[in-house]
């Protein structure tokens, strides 16, 4: 689970050109999409679900499945888990 | 239509250097776009995603809105010749070697009026916001179209040009034999132009005129500089461009020759190297030397980068 | 002053000329189907001209190549609106044309090549910059001087439309060619693809279920001339150009906002300049693209300026689909036939209105009232909002 947790991390950071950030600057539990947190917008929404099918065969066809799947970090490692079991 | 501030990023050090006119050499083919540090200019979150035509035009444009101290400018107008290039290529990249699904992004930058609409969003600006895209040509139209804004009560606009390289220009130039002496650039021009002159007016902008299709260059300058009731004698510096496909060239310089020997005659391409809307360099080029020179009171500026369009802009001193 | 419409010419999915989109109006047929010319997979729902780029050259005479779909639409439409019009001396004649595309129907094919290295044809970039369009048309036409494009996305038809009313306003021209052009693209329909707005069954505008668009193509121009030039031509007034006026959202790359500001600044500033107020309005031609965002928005802003008494108002994509660059100068055309002939369009797949806000467009082709008065909105990425008013002609 860890990780697919840093591999999640790292992927979001090339796909979405987080530049000024690492790994370790995103927490497990941080707000994806909130400006508290990593400060993603619709547009990242996107990517993720593109992110998604590339590096783990999942189709997200409602994007709205997306929002709660991309709340923080913790959220998308479970619902990969979930949907690859 | 006063100019009340200006900025470019460019190969030359144009940016935040005032006086940059005085010291810059022509142009070596080695050269590279000079990037300043766009981290000052644009919230990270923006900046992330940002091509280099955008980066180079929401940069140069907040620079204007600095200078002049404006937060809020009344319109925003761009003009591009080739627009969003790098975001172009990449989508078309994409869509013809992703089996899956697409990355959305460098679709939804590809859009010319990516570039404004990137400037309105930087500042949060609610006006007028438009982008012409008309060859060589487009930053004379853009400008045209700020000086009708001005005239309906607008005030305040930022109107600038931006075109951006890729590679794939110079493999295209290669092949449709168009080679040009001086390299392939890229480049982002702004200006804030207002009504009224005030302390922080550089110069006037008193005409601008646009020729598509031209047929004679020469009696479109000479009808242009009539309607502006100027002698040719009265011109203290012309700043051209003469377009790049060798082969034909030469008109522009035939013509030029026939100037009053007393004005300074430059070929602006030569400093800025070729993008399509280049013609907004030498707009900066001119209110630059107009403040270093004061003996330079009228400036002409032919552009004929292509040979089928011809823009005549005229700069004035505000002591003219 | 109001400016004077006198020639109009449109090529869409639902007809080849004005009288050809005129009949599928009122009888409610739509030009929407699967694929059948662009070179591109998959069973989508598009609304393409009904000819080949071959056919096309045939049918304008086109002598050079290359030249882009793009320009072959935007000629056809120029030149019937153009009509019989001679070039002057006296009138200072310009044209302003809208795209997006450009010449990227050519591009593509280009690119493809060039990547699998399969002998691309170099030649075809010629026609690739948006300028290029333009001047082709108006080269065919003997227009020179003005000529200029403007690329604001799907609001672009409408903001050359505005930009000529404005030159003719100020005396800068006496009359103009106003319009845009789009050809459907690959590009445009994996990039709307990319945004998961492309539906893949009927796109239904202001209907609760909608889901997104679905691409067209086309062209359409005006002609507009100041009274001088009406003096000198002869030509009938068909309606006139009262108001317009474009806004910037200023709320996202390309979502509109929900609260709909820009599109409200844009309509109540249009009907402002044309001297109208809200209630003069007669009919709306909505932008209604059918995506989840678009709709609501514009409901809002609809709903900020007209409150509950709104007037007829329709979307008109559902017969052409999403023309981008051209729907703007499209839904202009469609305008000024619904003021010529007192008709207001359907709107077509509605059965259900959206929650939030309960709007209820026209669903009926009617004939039986007065349209003195039309709103046309086009909105585009990166929050670009126009509208503009046309009038009956009074004087």
């Amino acid at each position: 689970m860890d990780t697919l947790k840093e591999d999640l991390k790292k992927h979001i950071i090339e796909e979405l050109n987080l530049e000024d950030l690492q790994v370790s600057d995103i927490d497990d539990d941080a707000l994806l999409f909130s400006t508290e947190g990593i400060g993603l917008d619709s547009i990242d929404a996107l990517e993720l679900i593109v992110l998604m099918e590339k590096y783990y065969g999942i189709q997200v066809t409602n994007p709205d499945e997306g929002k709660v799947a991309f709340l923080s970090i913790n959220t998308m490692a479970d619902y990969i888990e979930k949907r690859k079991a | 239509m006063y100019i009340t501030a200006a900025s470019t990023i460019s190969h030359q050090p144009t940016f935040k250097n005032a006086g940059f006119s005085k010291s810059i050499e022509p142009l070596q083919n080695n050269s590279e776009l000079i990037i300043p540090n766009f981290k000052e200019y644009i919230d990270a979150g923006l900046l992330r995603r940002m091509s280099k035509i955008l980066r180079m035009s929401v940069t140069a444009a907040k620079d204007c809105l600095k200078q002049a101290a404006i937060d809020q400018p009344g319109a925003i107008i761009v003009g591009t010749g080739l627009g969003c290039l790098q975001d172009t290529e990449k989508f078309l990249n994409n869509f013809l070697t992703i089996e899956g699904l697409l990355p959305p992004t460098s679709f939804i930058q590809s859009t010319h009026n990516t570039i404004a609409g990137q400037i309105s969003l930087s500042i949060g600006n609610h006006g007028y916001n438009m982008t012409h895209t008309q060859n060589t040509l487009s930053f004379e139209y853009a400008l045209i179209d700020a000086g009708l804004l001005l005239g309906e009560g607008n005030d305040n606009i930022i109107v600038g040009a931006a075109d951006e390289y890729i590679e794939l220009l110079s493999i295209i130039g290669e092949h449709l034999h168009v080679k040009s002496e001086v390299n392939l650039t890229s480049g982002a021009s702004f200006f804030l132009v207002s009504k009224e002159q005030s302390v922080k007016s550089l110069a006037r902008i008193k005409d601008i005129e646009t020729v598509g299709l031209v047929e004679d260059i020469e009696e479109s300058i000479e009808n242009f500089l009539t309607n502006n009731t100027l002698q040719k004698s009265e011109i203290d510096m012309v700043l051209y461009s003469d377009f790049y496909d060798i082969k034909d060239s030469g008109q522009v310089a035939d013509f030029i020759q026939r100037f009053d020997v007393s004005s300074e005659v430059l070929n602006y391409t030569n400093l800025i190297g070729v993008y399509p809307s280049n013609s907004a360099f030498a707009i900066h080029y001119a209110v630059d030397r107009i403040q270093d020179n004061n003996k330079i009171k009228t400036v002409l500026i032919i552009n004929r980068l292509n040979k089928i369009n011809l823009g005549l802009t005229l700069i004035e001193s505000l002591e003219a | 002053m109001a400016v004077r419409i006198t020639g109009i010419g449109i090529i869409s999915a639902i007809g080849l000329n004005v009288a050809e989109n005129l009949f599928s109006l009122e009888n409610g047929k739509s030009g929407i189907g699967r694929i059948q010319y662009l070179d591109q997979e998959g069973a989508y729902l598009v609304g393409e001209v009904k000819c080949s780029n071959e056919e096309l050259i045939n049918r304008l005479h086109v002598k050079s190549r290359p030249v882009s779909r793009t320009s072959l639409l935007g000629l056809a439409a120029a030149r019937e609106a153009w009509g019989g019009n001679k070039l002057s001396a006296k009138l200072r004649t310009g044209i302003i044309s809208a795209t997006s595309v450009g010449g990227m129907d050519q591009t593509e094919h280009f690119y493809r090549n060039y990547l699998g290295h399969t002998n691309p044809d170099f030649q075809v970039l010629k026609c690739h910059d948006s300028g290029n369009t333009t001047e082709r048309i108006a080269a065919e036409l003997g227009i020179s001087g003005y000529i200029n494009t403007l690329s604001t996305a799907c609001s672009s038809g409408a903001n050359a439309i505005m930009l000529g009313a404005r030159l003719i306003e100020q005396g800068k021209l006496d009359r103009v060619l106003v319009g845009g052009t789009d050809a459907l693209t690959q590009f445009t329909l994996n990039g709307f693809r990319s945004l998961m707005i492309y539906d893949d069954q009927w796109c239904r505008p202001f209907d609760e279920s909608r889901s997104g668009l679905n691409l067209g193509e086309g062209a359409a121009f005006l002609l507009l001339e100041n009274d001088k030039s009406v003096e000198l031509s002869g030509n009938e007034t068909l309606a006139c150009l009262s108001g317009w006026a474009n806004a910037a959202d200023a709320y996202h790359q390309t979502a509109s906002s929900p609260d709909g500001r820009g599109a409200t600044l844009a309509i109540q500033n249009a009907i402002e300049v044309s001297g109208l107020s809200a209630l003069d309005i007669s009919y709306i031609n909505a932008h209604g693209t059918g995506t989840k965002n678009n709709d609501l928005s514009e409901s809002v802003a609809l709903l900020n300026v007209f409150g509950d008494n709104y007037p007829d108002f329709s979307s008109t994509k559902p017969f052409t689909g999403h023309t981008l660059a051209a729907a703007g100068a499209i839904e202009a055309v469609f305008s000024v036939l619904a003021i010529q002939n007192n008709f207001i369009f359907p709107n077509l797949n509605y059965s259900q209105a959206i929650l939030e806000t309960g709007l209820v467009p026209s669903t009926e082709f009617q004939t039986d009232q007065p349209v003195t008065s039309v709103l046309s909105n086009s909105f585009g990425f990166g929050g670009n909002n126009s509208s503009l008013v046309f009038t009956v002609n009074i004087s």
